[in-house]
């Protein structure tokens, strides 16, 4: 895809809490669609959503295995957008806070996302087309 | 003037700011501004015709362009028939959209 725009998203919901993370990756998939490049810088408890040691788990109560739940995970996620961009020729870049990171302990991330700091979003958010902010209240 | 659009999740029924976010978007656009506003997750409930909530209805009968994400709708079996007059449906593309065109896209 020729020149396409950037967008920058900054993030700092964990993964399995919130009903924003849904809306958060509703968003990236909906830009993808509309041809738009993406740089997300992921701070607090959002550098948990590229985990890479998430694990999908049964739900004993409801009587279902790991595969019948088929558990959704951010990691998966994330990957499966980072696919999506390839296919269309798009950049997909995801930067965690580094001292987020380190204060989690969730230094294994899935391949294709960095680690970085403050920083890298004020770049991204000075390079980008435009920006959105999706603070937690 | 510039272009607005507000990402709104949140809902005046468990969140006493939306009145001031509401309020807000009223106001940017008596000053002379574009502004819209997207309803997402809970912020969709009191666009339901029978919710009360006189700040939300003096935003949607201030002119300012209101919708709900229908994949929230969806998850609140909240039907489109079911909204109010001014509100129409929407979806988070509506804000990439926004993004894309320039807009200041604010989430609250």
């Amino acid at each position: 895809m020729n020149n396409p725009k950037t967008l920058t998203f900054a993030f700092m919901d964990p993964p399995f809490e919130s009903e924003r993370t849904v809306t958060f990756f509703r968003l990236l998939d909906a830009a993808l669609e509309r041809g738009a490049s993406l740089r997300v810088f992921a701070y607090e408890g959002a550098v948990a959503l590229a985990f890479a040691r998430q694990s999908p788990h049964g739900n004993a109560v409801h009587g279902r295995d790991a595969a019948e739940e088929d558990h959704p995970l951010t990691r998966e996620w994330i990957r499966a957008l980072q696919e999506k961009a390839a296919a269309k020729t798009l950049s997909f870049e995801w930067i965690n806070c580094g001292l987020c990171v380190d204060e989690r302990g969730v230094n294994e991330v899935i391949d294709g996302c960095g680690r970085g700091g403050p920083p890298d979003l004020w770049r991204y958010a000075s390079d980008a087309f435009n920006t959105l902010t999706i603070g937690t209240r | 003037m510039s272009d607005y659009l507000f990402i709104q999740s949140q809902d005046p029924f468990t969140e006493v700011r939306c009145a001031a976010q509401y309020r807000l978007a009223r106001q940017l656009r008596e000053a002379g501004h574009q502004v819209a506003v997207l309803l997402v997750q809970n912020g969709v409930v009191p666009a339901r015709r029978d919710a009360r909530d006189g700040a939300f209805d003096t935003l949607i009968a201030s002119g300012v362009a209101v919708s709900a994400d229908g994949f929230s709708l969806k998850q609140r079996e909240i039907e489109a028939s079911d909204l109010k007059a001014d509100v129409a449906v929407g979806d988070v593309g509506d804000a990439i959209d926004a993004l894309l065109a320039g807009a200041k896209v604010i989430w609250n």
